[in-house]
């Protein structure tokens, strides 16, 4: 066997260097450098004035942070998001990973339902978005005729996206009917790598479905559930064209987002400075809310 | 040799990503001028044709002049400008609304008009008009066609509740006495009728409907010096009136412009607020349109006079050089003319020409749809240009938003837009 020498060593590590070398320019050119530019803008009085006539930003203490907290729109729009995505994940864990279990039972038709399944995935999120619309019309749509027919006509006008109270619901239905696909397959691809040795001993056992559920199917599925569950905090956190295409904020502001806030803020008021610091805020929390769910995550795992 | 094939293969990948970025083409060349008009109207299918046609019509009146244009929908279009233009590939005129001005003009994009056009064209537009455009003293936009918000109602269903199709309400005390016969009705397929429509969904340009209906009940939302001004009689009517209207069940909830429009060309909708221009919006679902739709001055409500909001389609335009300003001076004056702007609106887009020279066009003058609203032409008002309107606007629709699917009370909902809109405005 051969040795490699220092220098043979050194030289691969120079070349892998330098293979990375455009990952990272591109990284930072595309992704670090617009970051900090928005965090650089968020303390700054900057408008679309400012990239026309390619005038920096000026400093404004903290006047973009300040006017966030001057209305309710800011806290509004986080109780709203933390909402959404909190509601969202967790219902779509739970039917995700029930029908994923179906899927996994060997099932009649389970491969064409699998394949079925991930029609909502590949349909654009506003072309979704669309769809639900429709189907949430308040004069003919079909929800509010199911409604109807199963209160046998004492709600004849129910309006989801209409009332503040439901409106954050219809978003999340269509949420969830977007998302559950990806979830579901992505467990189903973990519950195929259990072994099966394992659950057929602890049957021998005496271990019943949900003893076997519990401490050998969940424990295999961890790092698949840890990914996929994150993936959806991250996805419904900047959840923004289902909410701009469906309510557009309202009613009532009951649907805005701070995903809806940024952009109301930037490109709506056009002014860049409160948007980006809608933004940052917005990247910070979510930061703090991935690194406390790894964190937690990490702490079950022991 | 591997190591090197496979370091040109990563440059080759990560070149691609930059001069995936492309360049711009001169617009400016030696054979011509090609000029860049912004224009939502274009994906809009029943203006689809006529801005084909004024291309072609144009390029072969002036043969060294192109037309680019540059496309997006109804709601992204200025975002498209500002964009490519941040990206120094700026536009030389954007088709749109008069509410787009302030906007565009604190963004530094929109040019004094008088800097490119001629003072022979510019002069023969009417000066009251003109000045609704002007910021700082100069107009920064010019006017295709102009129109007040007018009530559409459906002559069918005025005949079904046993009510005089040529005998629209004038005031919002006889509209209630109106809509509450009206919302008896159902349609062909069983479903219920509004009786009366007003925008209140989250976009920019309910609020300015809602703004115009302030100016119904002669209330105002901002001074003249672009100050917020909500302490008056008429404000309170307006938002109390939308709240009564909810509360019968008259208007459709949170409906935009278009679902409204939708609404109207079904037979679902007995009367509603509109630009004049959204009867192109109603023929385009329904073709019979013509038949049933009549229009009717705004209504008067408390002390009001029944004053509206001016409304127009305006080019925005921006400076790119002598050379495609001076082409886009001739583009600019072709359009808003009696021969490219009669059948237009006659037959796409009823409304009231803004010059002088065109003021008794016969298409205009005998248009059936917009003859019950032509008195309210004179009866316009301006509202105060401020670079935060839109954002102001979207304070309005929460507000009605508030009161009507919120339920909450009038008095401390106006309250609350209060504290949110003098802060949005002081941005």
């Amino acid at each position: 066997m051969k040795t490699k020498t220092l220098s043979s060593k050194k030289s691969d590590s120079l070349f892998s260097l330098l293979l990375d070398l455009p990952a990272f320019l591109l990284l930072a050119g595309f992704i670090v450098v617009p970051i900090i530019d928005s965090v650089v803008k968020s303390f700054q009085t900057f408008g679309i004035k400012n990239i026309i006539t390619k005038k920096p930003g000026v400093w404004n203490d903290f006047a973009n942070y300040l006017y966030l907290f001057k209305t309710d729109d800011f806290t509004g729009a986080t109780l709203h998001t933390f909402s959404f995505v909190l509601g969202v994940v967790l219902v779509q864990f739970l039917l995700a990973i029930l029908l994923a279990l179906i899927l996994n039972s060997n099932i009649k038709g389970a491969r064409f339902m699998r394949s079925v399944m991930m029609t909502p995935w590949v349909v654009p999120t506003v072309i979704s978005a669309l769809i639900w619309m429709w189907l949430f019309q308040p004069q003919y749509g079909l929800l509010k005729y199911l409604v109807s027919v199963v209160t046998f006509g004492k709600v004849s006008e129910f309006a989801i996206l209409n009332n503040p109270s439901t409106a954050l619901l219809g978003v999340g239905v269509a949420a969830l009917w977007k998302q559950i696909p990806l979830m579901t397959l992505l467990l189903l691809a973990g519950l195929q790598n259990v072994p099966q040795d394992i659950s057929e001993a602890a049957m021998i056992d005496g271990a019943g479905k949900l003893r076997r559920f519990f401490s050998i199917i969940l424990p295999y599925l961890s790092p698949v559930i840890k990914v996929s569950v994150s993936m959806s905090i991250i996805e419904n956190f900047k959840q923004f064209p289902l909410f701009w295409t469906m309510t557009g904020g309202g009613p009532n502001n009951a649907t805005t987002t701070l995903a809806v806030l940024s952009y109301r803020e930037a490109f709506v008021s056009m002014n860049l400075g409160a948007g980006a610091a809608v933004t940052t805020l917005w990247m910070l929390m979510m930061i703090v809310v991935i690194f406390g769910y790894n964190k937690l995550f990490r702490v079950q795992e022991f | 040799m591997k190591k090197l094939l496979a370091l040109l293969m990563v440059l080759l990948v990560a070149g691609s990503f930059l001069f995936a970025a492309g360049s711009s083409e001169k617009a400016a060349t030696d054979k011509g001028v090609t000029i860049k008009v912004a224009n939502y109207a274009l994906l809009e299918s029943g203006y689809e044709q006529f801005w084909k046609d004024v291309k072609t019509n144009f390029e072969a009146k002036y043969p060294t002049i192109k037309i680019e244009w540059v496309t997006a929908p109804y709601g992204e279009i200025v975002n498209q400008v500002v964009n490519m233009a941040g990206g120094g590939d700026m536009v030389d005129a954007i088709f749109g609304e008069i509410g787009w001005v302030p906007g565009l003009v604190d963004t530094g994009l929109a040019a004094p008009v008088r800097d490119i056009l001629s003072p022979e064209f510019v002069n023969d537009f009417f000066p009251d008009v003109l000045k609704s455009f002007e910021v700082d003293g100069k107009a920064y936009g010019i006017p295709l066609y102009i129109s007040p918000y007018v009530l559409y109602y459906n002559k069918d269903l005025f005949r079904q509740a046993s009510l005089d199709p040529n005998k629209p309400p004038k005031t919002y005390t006889e509209m209630l006495t109106y809509a509450e016969k009206l919302s008896k009705l159902k349609d062909s397929n069983g479903n219920k009728v509004f009786a009366f429509g007003q925008t209140t969904a989250s976009v920019p340009v309910s609020g300015s409907s809602i703004n115009a209906m302030v100016f119904n009940f002669g209330g105002q939302v901002l001074d003249e010096q672009g100050k917020l001004s909500v302490d008056n009689q008429g404000f309170k009517d307006t938002i109390s009136m939308l709240q009564l209207l909810d509360q019968k069940g008259y208007n459709p909830q949170n409906a935009k412009l278009k679902d409204l429009r939708s609404l109207f060309a079904l037979g679902q909708l007995a009367m509603y607020y509109d630009q004049s221009w959204g009867f192109n919006g109603i023929q385009s679902i329904n073709a019979k349109a013509k038949d049933f739709i009549a229009s009717a001055e705004p209504l008067r409500g408390g002390l009001g006079s029944g004053e509206s909001l001016l409304q127009a389609h305006a080019f925005i335009l921006m400076d790119n050089g002598s050379a495609r300003s001076t082409a886009l001076a001739k583009f600019v004056e072709y359009v808003i003319s009696e021969e490219v702007l009669s059948d237009y609106l006659r037959d796409i887009t009823p409304a009231y020409p803004a010059k002088n020279s065109m003021a008794s066009m016969e298409s205009v003058a005998n248009n059936g749809v917009l003859k019950g609203a032509s008195p309210a032409a004179g009866r316009v008002r301006v509202q105060t240009f401020i670079p935060q309107i839109s954002a102001l606007n979207l304070e309005l629709c929460s507000l009605a938003q508030a009161v009507t699917v919120g339920k909450q009370e009038v008095g401390s909902a106006i309250e609350k837009f209060k504290t949110s809109a003098v802060v949005k405005i002081s941005q």
